[in-house]
């Protein structure tokens, strides 16, 4: 008996003992751990999707992930072991209940206003200098990204709602992805010369009813209702003032009572006129004809002009308004107690050009990532990525012209000659718009902590029916009537109260006697 | 000290379940419910909700469909349930199982399918409380025909056979027999498909393209902003909740109510 006893315990040791030595091979190391918190399906997940490049390649021809490869240089680069922790979010407001549920991350990946509301809550900690220092080579981000988005990054402040908070945007973010809004439209159906004339204001427009859709979210919804509302004095603007942008920006960001009262009429009146609100069903609605016109991120509409094509019989096309449209962007911040250099590391390596391009061809969104001319190995990758997509031959293409992406990757060669239909209404407009089209996008701002409540109200005003209040009353009234009349029959017979009188002669017996 | 094994033993998992999962969340919306946004005790969520007109109509507006919804699935369910358990036919269980069937397939498959179908026919986008009422007819109706059809399965035999013995013709033995007998099954029905119909918001986004709003829309919404708010919602929603399955009799501990519940 005792024998067996050792015998089964010398069993059990020696079945602990892997992972003993497990555990102690990992400490002896010291292998970091990457927290990572991203929008779903925003990172290249490598499989059959991914873009074919010569990196390394599993033996079935599909490719790591990303994170991998990170995972492979990070220990190449700096002699430590990391591992990533991988994980994602739906919405913007979903991480934010993530971090306020105490979770905490090294890396996050929200949308320009959640960064704003992070920055003026105090949640995040800054880049370090070094990261924005060209000599160090794997600083890729700093060397690679596009002029055009380091300058609005640098020229923005950051917590607009502290006057004495100088910072700007690139002290705490770097940026990932970006893009502008517009309409995805079927052009059997919708006629150019209506969007241009009415642009958002196509939502309300009576030809349309029941053909168009929105988002559902309300900063979305919000944009477009004051594009309506304020498109006079926008187009009263003068174009070619240099404080053009910043008085465009005043009023798409205006969330005063006033506003929001002029707003809530013209949402309403979108309400009575649109298809509905989508988060992603209004891409398959377009395609199968459903609906004409969808309210779509640049990303999205790339992606639907893409499987229209393989469709036949349906031409979808991107228009961004004339008047004003809004430029979004998503951006790399770190919270307070991140691990800063491995957090970096992981922006830098993101920010390779090879790398780049790689995530923009997986999950279609552009990057921010320009390219470096004086960089031999990586430089022009992005730029000749967009080339192999877009560019023609002027001599052979039907309507070829020379469109101007200089002002994006800061280099002359990004003039290139495309098809005019690219050019101007589809994946490329979408993709890489002009500097001119940029120059009419306003950025949407975190409203703060008092508009964002008003406007919330707004926004449940506007998605729910709202009876009059004698409605109410009646039908409350009529609840508790019927309420009433249940508990009557159930309850009414042994209440004394509720019992017929005893006929003559017989006399009433209490419930509890009965029993 | 000794341990001594009962079997009582075997409930704490199932406790410790309940204490965490039911009763430690449903503190934690109390909690949230009743304080401001400092963490300070507060009516003022109370307060705001009932006097805001939108949020009581959105309340009534879940109602009204939850009602029609569950109004609809009787009338539907309860001839089929009828038929099935009283008929003599061999194999029966075949016409239960197509009815049932629907609930193996992914539920959100199944509301694709419909949506497609809505689109096809040219309704979506026309007639969204329709969409989303026919959404949820067709999601809950096995909630409603079993219940039904195990109560009804379990009436006697004799109880007809007296009923005709002593005269009663058909409507008379329907009032008087079935109907009574099978109340505990209609009870159980009716709590099973009215609460599901009041948050379900994924058939009203769906169907309605989101035009709908019911109750677990606002909920759901409130908690991406204001949790507070968020919590005094889905508070009262538990009192309604509560309400109605006690008024359906839902908390009786008959024999038969249990047997009808699934």
């Amino acid at each position: 008996m005792r024998k067996k006893r050792i015998g089964a315990l010398a069993l059990a040791s020696l079945a602990a003992l892997p992972t003993l030595l497990f555990t102690a091979g990992c400490s002896g190391e010291a292998e970091i751990v990457l927290r990572v918190f991203n929008w779903e399906e925003y990172i290249d997940l490598g499989g059959e999707d991914s873009y074919e490049y010569d990196y390394e390649v599993n033996e079935d021809g599909s490719a790591p992930p990303i994170i991998e490869d990170f995972e492979e240089w990070y220990e190449e680069t700096y002699g430590t072991p990391i591992r990533v922790e991988y994980s994602t979010f739906g919405t913007n407001e979903d991480m934010y209940n993530q971090l306020q549920l105490g979770d905490t991350y090294d890396l996050l990946c929200p949308s320009e206003y959640m960064i704003m509301k992070l920055a003026a809550e105090d949640y995040l900690q800054p880049y370090e200098e070094s990261f924005f220092d060209p000599e160090i080579e794997e600083n890729y981000y700093i060397r690679n990204v596009s002029p055009y988005i380091r300058n609005m990054f640098e020229s923005n402040r950051i917590n607009k709602k502290d006057a004495d908070d100088t910072s700007t945007w690139s002290d705490y973010a770097a940026g990932y992805m970006w893009g502008v809004t517009g309409f995805i439209y079927n052009t059997s159906y919708v006629q150019l010369d209506d969007l241009t004339d009415l642009g958002w204001d196509i939502m309300r427009a009576p030809q349309y009813k029941n053909k168009v859709t929105t988002k559902d979210n309300v900063r979305d919804s919000y944009f477009v209702a004051l594009a309506i509302c304020y498109r006079d004095e926008i187009e009263a603007l003068d174009r070619s003032d240099p404080e053009y942008g910043v008085k465009l920006a005043e009023i798409m960001n205006r969330t005063d009572d006033e506003t929001i009262k002029k707003v809530e009429e013209i949402m309403l009146e979108m309400d009575e006129n649109i298809y509905g609100y989508e988060t992603d069903t209004g891409k398959a609605d377009i395609v199968n004809g459903n609906i004409w016109l969808n309210f779509a991120w640049s990303g999205d509409a790339v992606y639907a002009m893409d499987l229209a094509e393989e469709e036949d019989g349906i031409s979808l096309n991107f228009f961004i308004p004339e008047e004003c449209a809004n430029l979004w962007f998503d951006g790399w911040v770190m919270p307070k107690g991140a691990n800063t250099q491995a957090a970096q590391a992981f922006v830098n390596f993101l920010s390779r050009p090879d790398n780049a391009v790689r995530n923009m061809y997986y999950i279609g969104y552009s990057g921010v990532i320009a390219g470096d001319p004086n960089d031999e190995e990586y430089g022009s990758m992005v730029l000749d990525y967009v080339k192999d997509c877009y560019a023609v031959d002027p001599e052979e293409a039907e309507d070829p012209v020379e469109y101007d992406l200089s002002y994006f990757f800061g280099d002359e060669s990004a003039v290139f000659y495309a098809e005019r239909e690219q050019a101007e209404y589809r994946q490329l407009h979408a993709h890489y718009p002009t500097e001119e089209v940029t120059k009419r996008c306003a950025v949407m701002d975190y409203y703060g902590e008092e508009a964002n409540e008003s406007i919330n109200e707004l926004w449940s005003r506007i998605k729910s029916e709202t009876l009059d209040t004698w409605a109410i009353v009646v039908i409350c009234v009529g609840i508790v009537l019927a309420v009433a009349a249940v508990l009557l029959i159930r309850f009414g017979g042994k209440i004394d109260f509720f019992r017929l009188p005893p006929k003559k002669g017989y006399r009433l017996v209490r419930q509890q006697n009965m029993k | 000290m000794k341990l001594h094994f009962s079997r009582k033993l075997l409930g704490i998992p199932y406790a410790v379940f309940l204490l965490f999962f039911v009763i430690i969340p449903m503190l934690v919306i109390l909690f949230y419910a009743f304080t401001d946004k400092e963490m300070h005790l507060s009516f003022g969520n109370f307060i705001q909700f009932f006097s805001d007109p939108t949020k009581l109509s959105t309340i009534v507006y879940s109602l009204v469909i939850a009602f029609i919804t569950t109004a609809v699935c009787l009338v539907i369910a309860y001839p089929v349930a009828y038929i099935l358990a009283r008929s003599k036919m061999k194999k029966k269980f075949v016409i239960l199982l197509l009815f049932v069937t629907p609930m193996w397939i992914n539920f959100v498959l199944r509301i694709n399918a419909i949506r497609e179908l809505l689109g096809w026919i040219g309704l979506l986008g026309e007639a969204n409380y329709f969409n989303t009422i026919f959404g949820m007819v067709y999601d809950f109706l096995p909630f409603m025909i079993l219940p039904l059809y195990t109560t009804m399965l379990k009436i006697d035999e004799s109880l007809y056979e007296a009923s005709s013995d002593l005269g009663a013709g058909g409507f008379t033995t329907f009032t008087r027999i079935t109907l009574p007998l099978s109340m505990p099954g209609i009870a159980s029905g009716i709590t099973m498909v009215f609460l599901p119909s009041m948050t379900n918001y994924v058939v009203s986004d769906m169907l309605g393209n989101s035009k709908v709003t019911i109750i677990g829309k606002f909920i759901y919404e409130y908690f991406g902003t204001n949790w507070h708010m968020g919590s005094m919602v889905a508070l009262i929603l538990l009192i309604v909740v509560f309400l109605s399955t006690w008024l359906t009799g839902g908390f009786r501990e008959d024999e038969t109510v249990r047997g009808a519940n699934l």
